[in-house]
């Protein structure tokens, strides 16, 4: 591995909240890692568990998932669906023997521009430091 | 048929161009043989949502005959609308159209070109992959019955209902009292100076009782609400002869208003009803009677408290109005009674900033002695109180006056329930959002206003209703068909098991549950497409549409490729 490794992170963001916010990194020119896959979805709770696991399968060194602050979400509750799915499916990567750590749920509002910018660049300093997602080179279901 | 699908990157002058090597793009993609059969038509163009850019894109659509579009330039937010609108005047369906935003997130945040190029690449490959795999949807337009139903008939319901019929607009009020006028008549002995709520609330009696196109169901409940917006069938409930009438409206507003609390429930207030207290509301209606502020006695008070926040520990929540109340109190017994002393335990002043400065001022002018307590309590007129600095002290007064929260009026939970609308944890109707949709609620063609929706003063109770008839009038314009959404749940029979968790989990009640078949059904009139009963759904019966699980495996798969 002489080229630079740089992390491939799929990243399910919220079409109210946490996509707006990455739009907003956008508009005001934040540079972060070309790492961020962006997959818009109306409502973090629309990510099902199998999402992730599917994201992370087909080769994702991460997988980033945005949603609106609690109490914030456009859809009153989803995002507390979101947190308590989301706690279930790491419990799930945990006992499959996969790194939980290679998943993050953030709560991105879209006035935080500068806050996803600073999630997407410390979330793939996190993985690069774990390394390429070891599924993609082995035969794994 | 032989897909062929049309790819074009949007330069968007030097904003995409410069950071993006589009040529290498199109390159990439033209060599790329991963789509198998599909044909691809890659190209780019100076500034696509131009009208020489949707030109443009027209002419290829026809001419080429794309099957399907993908379009590589800003956020969905700034321009999907547009190409959407390119797609309908042509013959292909909007559905089969994907926008892709290298703007956003490839040329503006990563500086090296390089990497932003294989980045909007992979984006891009993701993209056709996904519209590959997207199907034809057909937009329904419905007609909508542009009437308005507005239960209450306080300040807040009567101003929504003259709003809307000042634009032609049918109305109907139900007011479960026997008149109109809600709380702010009872408050004529309070109204002074250049505002006078009660003036304000009369005027609006004779205003609706005088328009032809409102309608007054005086004494009467709602006992079931059907259907959505633009679409509600209502029944009415007489409580005179329990006779039922039948209404239609397009819309809804709930303006049912507010109660208020009684201190006595409060361990700390203790007195009967033989004790002189009051709360402003009875004070209200001495000073407008001929006898005036008078003790049960029969004596005038030489000495009035004006004790504030009777609840809110109990209740957890300030009124936010009681200050401004319970000062116009003080002024108007200071002039009603000559001579009278008065002094007001306060926690906190909370006031409006305009008119709330003036009073405060006014009432330290009148000479009303402010002490500023942590808690107090009453043992019938006599105050105990706890001041800032730790003192505790007791005095005795002739008349006390309490400033009770407002809380919701009983059948507030009742009205939720038919409207389908949750309560806050204050037992108040909840907005949709507190700070992007304030007057809106979960169910959509419900709108709120006045004190139903938490304490407020009559100037605020109208501008909410105001905003809420604002609302109704851009979303239901006579003559006008609503598009309902049509990237909804749909959920697949054959997989359904009836087990109910999606029910749980949607707040839009879109989802109902067909006894006879043992499954559960979405009603696409209502739902939201926001997908929430999808996690839900342990045995894969639930789809949205726009949103398959095929088309985001197949994107995520070609972007990681």
């Amino acid at each position: 591995m002489n080229k630079e490794f740089v992390p491939r992170i799929t990243s399910f963001l919220c079409k109210w909240c946490s996509y707006t916010g990455a739009d907003l990194a956008g508009t005001s020119r934040l540079q972060y890692s070309a790492s961020i896959i962006p997959i818009q979805v109306m409502c973090s709770s629309r990510v099902d568990p199998v999402f992730l696991l599917k994201a992370y399968l087909s080769g994702s060194d991460g997988v980033l998932l945005g949603g609106c602050h609690p109490g914030d979400c456009h859809y009153e509750t989803g995002n507390y669906h979101t947190r308590r799915r989301f706690a279930i499916v790491r419990e799930v990567f945990e006992s499959l023997g996969l790194e939980s750590d290679r998943l993050r749920l953030s709560w991105i509002s879209a006035s935080e521009g500068p806050k996803f910018a600073r999630i997407a660049n410390e979330f793939t300093e996190e993985i690069r430091l774990l390394g390429e997602n070891p599924t993609r080179k082995s035969i794994f279901l | 048929m032989r897909a062929k699908v049309g790819v074009y990157i949007c330069e968007c002058g030097p904003n995409i161009a410069e950071k993006v090597d589009i040529d290498g793009i199109i390159a990439g993609l033209s060599e790329f043989d991963g789509f198998g059969e599909t044909e691809l038509v890659v190209k780019k163009y100076g500034f696509l949502c131009s009208k020489s850019g949707r030109e443009f894109l027209e002419e290829e659509i026809r001419n080429l005959g794309l099957t399907h579009l993908v379009i590589g330039a800003c956020s969905p937010r700034d321009h999907d609308s547009t190409f959407k609108g390119v797609c309908g005047r042509t013959d292909l369906n909007p559905y089969l159209y994907r926008i892709i935003n290298i703007r956003e997130h490839c040329s503006w945040v990563i500086d090296d070109v390089e990497k932003a190029t294989e980045k909007a690449e992979s984006y891009l490959r993701g993209g056709i992959a996904r519209v590959l795999r997207q199907s034809e949807l057909f937009e329904n337009p419905i007609d909508v019955n542009p009437d308005v139903l507005v239960i209450g008939g306080g300040v807040a319901g009567m101003q929504a209902a003259l709003s809307l019929a000042a634009e032609d607009r049918r109305v109907s009020i139900v007011e479960r009292s026997d008149r109109l006028g809600g709380r702010a008549l009872e408050l004529s002995g309070l109204s002074s100076g250049t505002f006078r709520g009660s003036d304000i609330a009369a005027g609006q009696v004779e205003s609706v009782m005088g328009n032809p196109y409102i309608d007054v169901f005086l004494n009467t409940g709602v006992s079931s609400v059907i259907g959505f917006l633009g679409n509600f069938v209502i029944e009415l409930l007489s409580d005179e002869d329990g006779a039922t009438t039948e209404i239609s409206s397009g819309a809804i507003i709930a303006a049912t208003g507010c109660a208020v609390y009684d201190p006595s429930l409060s361990g700390s207030y203790n007195y009967s009803d033989r004790d002189d207290v009051y709360n402003p509301l009875e004070i209200s209606r001495m000073l407008s009677s001929e006898g005036g502020v008078a003790l049960r006695s029969g004596g005038r008070p030489e000495n009035i408290a004006l004790v504030h926040c009777a609840g809110r520990d109990e209740l957890n929540y300030c009124s936010g109005i009681c200050c401004g109340v319970m000062m116009k109190t003080a002024l108007l017994l200071k002039e009603s009674i000559p001579g009278v002393d008065i002094t007001e335990f306060y926690r906190d002043i909370c006031v409006p900033p305009h008119e709330g400065r003036q009073l405060y001022e006014s009432v330290l002018e009148a000479g009303v002695d402010l002490v500023r307590v942590e808690s107090a309590g009453l043992s019938g007129t006599t105050v105990s109180f706890r001041e800032k600095s730790g003192v505790e002290d007791q005095r005795s007064f002739d008349m006390v006056v309490t400033a009770p929260a407002l809380i919701p009026s009983p059948d507030t939970a009742d009205i939720a329930l038919l409207l389908g609308i949750p309560l806050d944890d204050t037992g108040f109707f909840q907005e949709a959002h507190r700070m992007t949709d304030p007057s809106g609620t979960t169910t959509d063609g419900v709108f709120i206003a006045g004190t139903s929706q938490g304490p407020r003063g009559i100037l605020d109770s109208m501008r909410f209703a105001r905003a809420s008839a604002g609302l109704i009038l851009t979303r239901l314009i006579i003559g006008e068909k609503l598009v309902p959404e049509v990237a909804v749940s749909e959920i697949l029979e054959a997989y359904c098991t009836g087990c109910g968790n999606c029910l749980e989990v949607c707040v839009y009640g879109a989802i109902y549950s067909d006894g006879s078949k043992g499954v559960s059904v979405v009603n696409e009139a209502i739902c939201r497409g926001c997908g929430n009963c999808f996690g839900s759904c342990p045995s894969g019966a639930l789809r949205t549409k726009h949103f398959t699980n095929t088309q985001l495996y197949r994107e995520v798969d070609e972007a990681l490729r």
